[in-house]
């Protein structure tokens, strides 16, 4: 597998996800694939953030396409956007995956967190999106370590739980630090 | 704080993916019930979905599509039914596993029952319906009463797949869940959850390949699954894989 380096922060915006989504629901394949073409590189990429081993994230990309393709039509463009519809799915899929290999504990010779790379460190990640993102903005208005678990907690599916024993605090501090990152966060986007 | 800034603090958490057990089952709920939440998740997830767009793109290996078309193809009974048109119209008749559907209650009406015919008979049409791809092992998995209602079908490649033959009631708020025993040591894996019975790939690629006499069955469970990881709930059916014929 290869790895090409994000030479935005978005994706090529040629095809209408839109569009394509309700193809699909009136059971166009050619609509599927071309989702495919243009998405599963950026999807993959995503689903590694998750799961560094590359076939389950391959694994969660199939899975992920089999159920754009049956539930295209419980899309609704009212409620919210194509892409953010197709990458919940996503995240979805790939966080229920990687809970279920932790408890099963199939994840033992990975190192938790240590197959993250620099690059994919949250202070990086947050440097890539558009200079001109609100959400950028806003997370810089974040403390830097509360906007690092935030920016953490996104990336890799971690838990209050998770967090607070990653920062070496209390369930119920993590608790309340991100509490109140996400009303900093709403202030600040809304 | 008030219910309303409780709420909206709760579907942030959930958008972001931080929630786990009671937190995440109410917040799923909210998500299914409550307009102004869900409407609250998907802003939130709307304005985080740019940092999904960050992560370095990674070029899938040349057979994923091809694994995808051919899911999307084995699912089509299940798949959002396309409005007919014209041209959609010659769709393909009845499935060889339809009919083996459609002739289960005939086979009971002609008091033919006995476990064992039915077995052999389901386990054949199993494999015979799946020509070009067959299956190495098929488990037919029957009820407490003795009565085939799914069959489980393993390939080679380590892909499974459940087709329900019969519908199965599921009470609200509970779900069908599928497991595998493979290893007795570790005991049964869930290889899948359905809301209700419909045919489904099973989540056995990252087993180790499936074998001769390997346990499939169907529990019910809460609706986000057990929650030990482990069945809790009674078992509807189960079965032994076998090879095909």
């Amino acid at each position: 597998m290869t790895v090409a380096r994000a030479t935005t922060a978005m994706p090529s915006p040629a095809l209408d996800l839109e569009k394509a989504l309700l193809a699909c629901a009136s059971g166009d394949k050619a609509a599927l694939r071309a989702i495919y073409d243009s998405e599963a590189a950026q999807m993959l990429g995503v689903a590694r953030r998750f799961l560094p081993r590359s076939t389950l994230a391959e694994e969660v990309v199939h899975d992920v396409f089999v159920k754009i393709w049956r539930n295209a039509g419980a899309f609704d463009p009212a409620r919210g956007n194509a892409r953010a519809w197709i990458y919940t799915i996503l995240r979805h899929h790939a966080l229920n995956t990687l809970r279920t290999e932790r408890r099963m504990d199939l994840t033992d010779d990975l190192e938790p967190f240590g197959l993250v790379s620099h690059e994919e460190g949250p202070e990086a990640v947050v440097m890539r999106l558009s200079e001109t993102s609100r959400l950028r903005l806003c997370l810089n208005a974040l403390e830097p370590k509360r906007r690092e678990m935030i920016v953490l907690a996104y990336l890799q599916g971690l838990t209050h739980g998770e967090l607070a024993g990653r920062f070496g605090v209390p369930l119920g501090t993590m608790k309340s630090w991100i509490r109140r990152s996400l009303a900093v966060l709403k202030d600040c986007m809304a | 704080m008030t219910g309303s800034s409780h709420n909206e603090t709760l579907a942030a958490e959930y958008a972001l993916g931080l929630l786990e057990g009671e937190g995440l089952a109410q917040a799923e709920r909210l998500n299914a019930e409550d307009e102004g939440f869900s409407l609250s998740v998907a802003a939130w997830r709307a304005r985080f979905t740019e940092l999904d767009m960050t992560a370095s793109p990674a070029v899938p290996g040349s057979g994923l599509w091809e694994r995808i078309a051919a899911s999307v193809v084995r699912g089509d009974a299940a798949a959002p039914q396309p409005v007919a048109s014209p041209t959609q119209i010659r769709r393909e008749g009845p499935s060889f596993l339809a009919r083996l559907w459609a002739s289960l209650p005939l086979w009971r009406a002609a008091g033919l029952v006995a476990t064992a015919a039915a077995l052999v008979l389901a386990l054949a049409l199993a494999a015979a319906s799946r020509r070009g791809n067959e299956p190495v092992y098929v488990a037919v998995l029957m009820t407490d009463a003795a009565t085939p209602a799914a069959i489980v079908n393993a390939y080679r490649d380590g892909r499974a797949e459940l087709i329900p033959l019969e519908p199965i009631p599921v009470p609200e708020g509970k779900a069908l869940q599928i497991w595998t025993l493979w290893d007795r040591e570790r005991g049964p894996v869930s290889i899948g959850l359905l809301d209700r019975a419909r045919s489904v790939p099973l989540g056995t690629e990252r087993l180790p390949e499936t074998r001769a006499d390997q346990l499939f069955e169907i529990t019910l469970e809460p609706k986000q699954g057990s929650p030990t990881g482990r069945p809790t709930g009674p078992i509807l059916m189960k079965g032994l894989t076998h090879a095909p014929l």
